[in-house]
C-alpha cells in the first residue's frame, strides 16, 4: 500500500485547486437572472448544444453537451445566450492575476480529455508558506470564497477547492470530494486520494471507461494492483497520474507570468536576412521603447530580444545592463556589438529564410533617479556622470565579450591563496555600500606574485634540498638555475571547512596537503613563487615517493 | 673644377626646395590633423629615468594622453614588462580623480602564459608609491578582461579611452601585435581623450606609440629600462643601454623638477607623430 509520498511530505508543499463548475455561465456578459435557469449554447458536434450552464440549470436536470431541443423539452423556460470560449478563457486569466494577492505562483491546470469534448475551468494555487498570512489554510479557503461569491459585477462564481500537498490530490480533491472547501493535512494526501473515483486521477475518459467495465470504482482500487500490470493494461499515463497523486512523482506548476509592461513590436511582410537591415529595426524599435521607458520614469536592466525566424524558430538575445537606462542610442548600440559578434562567428546568426518578426522586452526595469540625458561619449557629459559612463562602458564590453569575461574581483576569507580571490562579472558585483569592498593590504599581500597562474603548474626538480627551496628545476622545459630563495611561507590546509560543511576537502585532494611557499629567483633574474606539496614526515608517506613541487605564480 | 662648383650649387637649391616642400607639407598635415592635447605629463617614479626625462624631454614627462608601449626583451620578462607597466598605471591613476577604475586587459595567450592578476597584490603593487592613503586600490576600482582575442582587446582599450572613469588601461598581449593602423588609431584615441593606454607586448613591430619601452629582468630583483621610442622632442638621445632600477627599493621622485617644468598648452609641431 503507498503512504505519503517522499516529495511533499519533505517539501512541505501546498497547493491550492480551484474549480469553477459554472465559470462560463457565470462570466458571460449576458443579462439573465441567477435563479432562473440559463445555458450557453454553442454548435458542437453537429448540433446546438448547452456548453455552459448556471447551478439553476443544474438543478432543473440540465447537463453539458445536451442538445437545445432536448434541453427545451425538459425545461420550457430556459434563457440562453450564445458561448463566447475565448472570452471565458480570458476571464480565467483575469482571475488568476487578480488571485495573485493570496501567491503569486498560479497556473493554468490542464484538464484531461473528457468524453463530451467540453472545457473544464480551473486554477491551481502553490500557497506553500502563504496561508499563514491569511490566518492559516482554512481561513484562507473561506476568504477567496467568500471574494470570489462577490467577483466583480457578476452574480458571482461557484466555486470548488481543495487544499493538498500535490496538484494531482488537490484536483481531484476539488472535483470529487463531498464537501466544496476540502483541507488535507500534511502528509495525508494518499488516505484522501484513495477514497475517490479513479476519475480524479486526471485520466482520459477512455481510461475512465475501462475502470468503469472492470469494476475499478475507487482509485484505492486501483492502487491495489502492481504498477507493471497497470502499465500493461492502461498504458504509462495512469500509473504517472496515481504516483502524481499521490505524491511519490514530482510534478511542476507553469505560472502566468505577467505581461512585460514595455515592449515594442515589429512584423514584418517579409522575412529580413542582412544583418545590417536587423540592426536597423532594432534601432527602431529601442527608440520606441525608450520613449516608454521615459514616459514611465523607468530604466531598463535587462533587454531581452526575440527574433522569430519564418520558419517558426525563436532567436533570443538577452542584454543584462549595468545601470538601468532608457537611452535608445545606448541600447541600439549593444545589440549592435551582438550581432557583429554573431554574424562574425563561426556560427553565425542564422536568419534562415528571413526574420519576419522581431520583439522587443524590458524585461527588468527600475526607476531612474536623475534625469538621465544621453551617455554619450562626448567628454563633457562623461565628466558630469561618471558612474552612468561606467555602466555605459561596462555594458558595451558585457555585450561584445560576455559577462564572463569582464570581471572584477571579490575577496573571500581563505589561507588557499587561489582562493582568496574570485572574479566575478561587473554586473554581479554588489551596489555602492553593500559591500566594505577595500582591498587590505596584509603584510603578506606584497609577499604575493602580481600574476598567479591559473593553476598551479607541476614543475621538475633535479637539485633538491630537504627542507629547502630547489637548486635547479625545469618549468616549461625551460631549466632554471636557482640563484637566491627566501621561505619557507607554510600554508596548511583549512581543516575546518570539513566541520561548517563548506567545500569538503577530501583526503588527498589538492587542498589536504601542507604546502610551503618559496619566493625564488633564478641567474637571469627572473622571479617565481614556487611551493612544495606536502610535509616530508608526515603527509607524504612513502619516503621514496618524491614530493611534488608547483610553480604558481610570477613576480614582476 | 667650374663644373664642380655648378654642380653644388644646384645640390644646394634642390636641397633648399626640398625643405621647402617639407615644410609645406608639415603645414598641411598640421592643417588637417584635429589639435589634440596630450593631457598631464607625469613622471615614472624612478628616478634616474625621471631626471632624464625632466632635463631632456619637452613637458619634462610622459603625457597621459598617449599609448605607452612596454615591450619584453625576451618571452621569460613578460612579468617584468607588466611590472613595469602597473608601476607607471599607479603614476597615471595617481594623476587622475582618486576613484578613477583600472582596466586591465589580456588575451587567451597571456592568460595562459602568465595567469591572472592576483588583486590584493596588485593592489599592494599600486599603493607602493602612494603616500596618500595605505589603500591603493578597491576592489570595484580593477576591471579585468579574462582572456579575449587580439582585435576585441583594442576594441576594448578603444572603449575604455572613451570613457572618464577609466583612469588608465593597460593591455597585455604576449604573442599577438597590434599593426600599424591599429596603433595609430589608439593614439589618436587616446590623444582626443587625454587618457593613457599602456600595451604590454611580448613581441613588437610598426608603431605609433608616443614611446616604446623594452624592459628586461636583472638579478638582485632589478629591471633593465631602455627607452626604444620617443615621439617627443628631446635634446639628448635617452642612453642605448637604458637605465637599471629597483622596483622594490623605495625611489626618490625628483617631483620638484617636474613641477618646474610646467606643461604649455602649445605643442610644437617637432616631431608630431603623423
Amino acid at each position: 500500500m503507498p503512504t505519503s509520498g517522499l516529495t511533499s511530505s519533505l517539501t512541505g508543499r501546498r497547493i491550492i485547486a480551484l474549480w469553477f463548475p459554472h465559470w462560463a455561465a457565470e462570466i458571460s456578459r449576458a443579462d439573465y437572472d441567477a435563479a432562473q435557469p440559463f445555458a450557453l449554447i454553442d454548435m458542437h458536434k453537429n448540433a446546438q448544444r448547452l456548453v455552459g450552464l448556471n447551478a439553476a440549470a443544474g438543478k432543473a436536470g440540465l447537463y453539458p453537451a445536451m442538445t437545445l431541443p432536448d434541453a427545451r423539452a425538459l425545461v420550457p423556460d430556459v434563457q440562453t445566450a450564445m458561448a463566447a470560449p475565448q472570452d471565458a478563457a480570458a476571464r480565467l486569466k483575469k482571475c488568476a492575476y487578480w488571485l495573485q494577492r493570496y501567491t503569486p505562483w498560479i497556473g493554468a491546470d490542464t484538464p484531461p480529455q473528457t468524453a463530451d469534448g467540453l472545457t473544464d475551468y480551473g486554477l491551481l494555487l502553490d500557497v506553500s508558506g502563504c496561508a499563514h498570512l491569511f490566518g492559516g489554510e482554512r481561513a484562507l479557503l473561506e476568504d477567496m470564497a467568500a471574494r470570489l461569491a462577490a467577483y466583480r459585477d457578476t452574480r458571482g462564481i461557484t466555486m470548488r477547492a481543495a487544499i493538498a500537498g500535490s496538484i494531482g490530490a488537490a484536483w481531484g480533491l476539488a472535483r470529487f470530494s463531498p464537501t466544496a472547501l476540502s483541507i488535507v493535512p500534511q502528509g495525508q494526501d494518499a488516505e484522501a486520494v484513495l477514497r475517490l473515483p479513479p476519475a480524479a486521477l486526471r485520466l482520459k475518459h477512455t481510461h475512465i471507461d475501462l475502470c468503469q467495465r472492470l469494476g475499478l470504482d475507487t482509485v484505492a482500487a486501483l492502487a491495489r494492483f502492481p504498477r507493471a500490470d497497470l502499465t500493461r493494461r492502461f498504458g504509462p499515463e495512469p500509473v504517472l497520474r496515481l504516483e502524481q497523486a499521490l505524491g511519490q512523482a514530482g510534478e511542476s506548476l507553469n505560472p502566468y507570468l505577467p505581461p512585460p509592461r514595455f515592449l515594442a513590436r515589429k512584423n514584418l511582410p517579409q522575412g529580413v536576412t542582412q544583418t545590417e537591415a536587423l540592426a536597423q529595426l532594432i534601432a527602431e524599435m529601442c527608440d520606441a521603447l525608450a520613449a516608454q521607458l521615459q514616459a514611465a520614469g523607468q530604466g531598463a536592466q535587462r533587454l531581452d530580444l526575440t527574433l522569430t525566424r519564418s520558419d517558426n524558430v525563436m532567436l533570443a538575445l538577452a542584454v543584462p545592463l549595468a545601470h538601468p537606462t532608457a537611452d535608445a542610442g545606448h541600447m541600439a548600440r549593444l545589440f549592435e556589438e551582438r550581432l557583429t559578434r554573431l554574424s562574425n562567428g563561426a556560427g553565425g546568426l542564422d536568419t534562415g529564410y528571413g526574420i519576419e518578426q522581431l520583439q522587443l522586452v524590458a524585461a527588468r526595469t527600475a526607476a531612474i533617479t536623475a534625469p538621465q540625458t544621453d551617455i554619450s561619449l562626448s567628454r563633457r557629459l562623461c565628466k558630469s556622470a561618471p558612474i552612468a559612463a561606467l555602466g555605459g562602458l561596462y555594458d558595451r564590453l558585457v555585450s561584445r565579450l560576455g559577462a564572463q569575461v569582464v570581471v572584477q574581483p571579490v575577496l573571500h576569507a581563505s589561507y588557499i591563496p587561489e582562493r582568496a580571490v574570485r572574479f566575478v562579472s561587473v554586473l554581479q558585483t554588489p551596489a555602492d555600500g553593500a559591500q566594505d569592498d577595500a582591498m587590505p593590504t596584509p603584510i603578506e599581500a606584497t609577499t604575493r606574485p602580481l600574476f598567479m597562474l591559473c593553476a598551479p603548474e607541476p614543475i621538475e626538480v633535479i637539485a633538491e634540498i630537504p627542507e629547502g627551496a630547489p637548486h635547479r628545476f625545469r618549468w616549461r622545459r625551460v631549466l632554471h638555475e636557482v640563484t637566491s630563495a627566501y621561505g619557507p611561507e607554510r600554508i596548511g590546509p583549512e581543516w575546518w571547512r570539513r566541520f561548517v560543511g563548506e567545500s569538503p576537502i577530501e583526503s588527498g585532494g589538492h587542498n589536504s596537503r601542507t604546502r610551503d611557499y618559496y619566493r625564488i629567483e633564478d641567474t637571469q633574474g627572473h622571479r617565481f613563487w614556487i611551493y612544495r606539496d606536502g610535509l616530508y614526515d608526515r603527509e607524504i608517506d612513502t619516503p621514496q615517493q618524491a614530493p611534488r613541487w608547483f610553480m604558481h605564480g610570477v613576480f614582476p | 673644377m667650374h663644373k664642380a662648383t655648378q654642380n653644388q650649387a644646384s645640390d644646394a637649391t634642390r636641397q633648399h626646395k626640398m625643405q621647402h616642400k617639407l615644410k609645406r607639407l608639415q603645414k598641411l598635415v598640421a592643417q588637417h590633423e584635429p589639435v589634440l592635447q596630450r593631457g598631464a605629463y607625469i613622471g615614472t617614479g624612478f628616478g634616474e629615468i625621471d631626471a632624464y626625462l625632466a632635463a631632456h624631454v619637452e613637458h619634462g614627462g610622459l603625457p597621459s594622453g598617449g599609448v605607452h608601449e612596454i615591450a619584453a626583451a625576451s618571452a621569460a620578462d613578460m612579468p617584468a614588462a607588466l611590472g613595469f607597466a602597473h608601476r607607471l598605471a599607479a603614476q597615471f591613476l595617481q594623476n587622475g580623480d582618486a576613484d578613477n577604475v583600472l582596466l586591465y586587459g589580456q588575451t587567451h595567450a597571456t592568460v595562459r602564459d602568465g595567469g591572472q592578476p592576483y588583486a590584493p597584490a596588485l593592489a599592494a603593487y599600486l599603493a607602493a608609491h602612494d603616500d596618500k592613503s595605505a589603500h591603493g586600490l578597491s576592489a570595484r576600482q580593477l576591471v579585468y578582461l579574462d582572456g579575449v582575442t587580439m582585435p576585441d582587446l583594442l576594441w576594448a582599450g578603444e572603449q575604455a579611452l572613451t570613457c572618464a572613469a577609466v583612469g588608465c588601461t593597460v593591455l597585455a598581449s604576449s604573442e599577438a601585435v597590434p599593426d600599424f593602423t591599429h596603433s595609430r588609431r589608439l593614439s589618436l584615441a587616446a590623444r582626443a581623450a587625454e587618457r593613457p593606454l599602456l600595451l604590454a607586448l611580448g613581441r613588437t613591430g610598426a608603431s605609433a606609440a608616443t614611446t616604446r619601452w623594452r624592459i628586461a629582468a636583472m638579478p638582485g630583483q632589478g629591471w633593465q629600462v631602455q627607452l626604444e621610442k620617443l615621439r617627443l622632442a628631446y635634446d639628448t638621445p635617452p642612453p642605448v643601454n637604458g637605465w637599471t632600477v629597483y622596483p622594490q627599493r623605495v625611489q626618490v621622485s625628483p617631483k620638484a623638477s617636474l613641477e618646474a617644468a610646467q606643461p604649455s598648452n602649445l605643442v610644437p609641431l617637432l616631431r608630431r607623430a603623423v
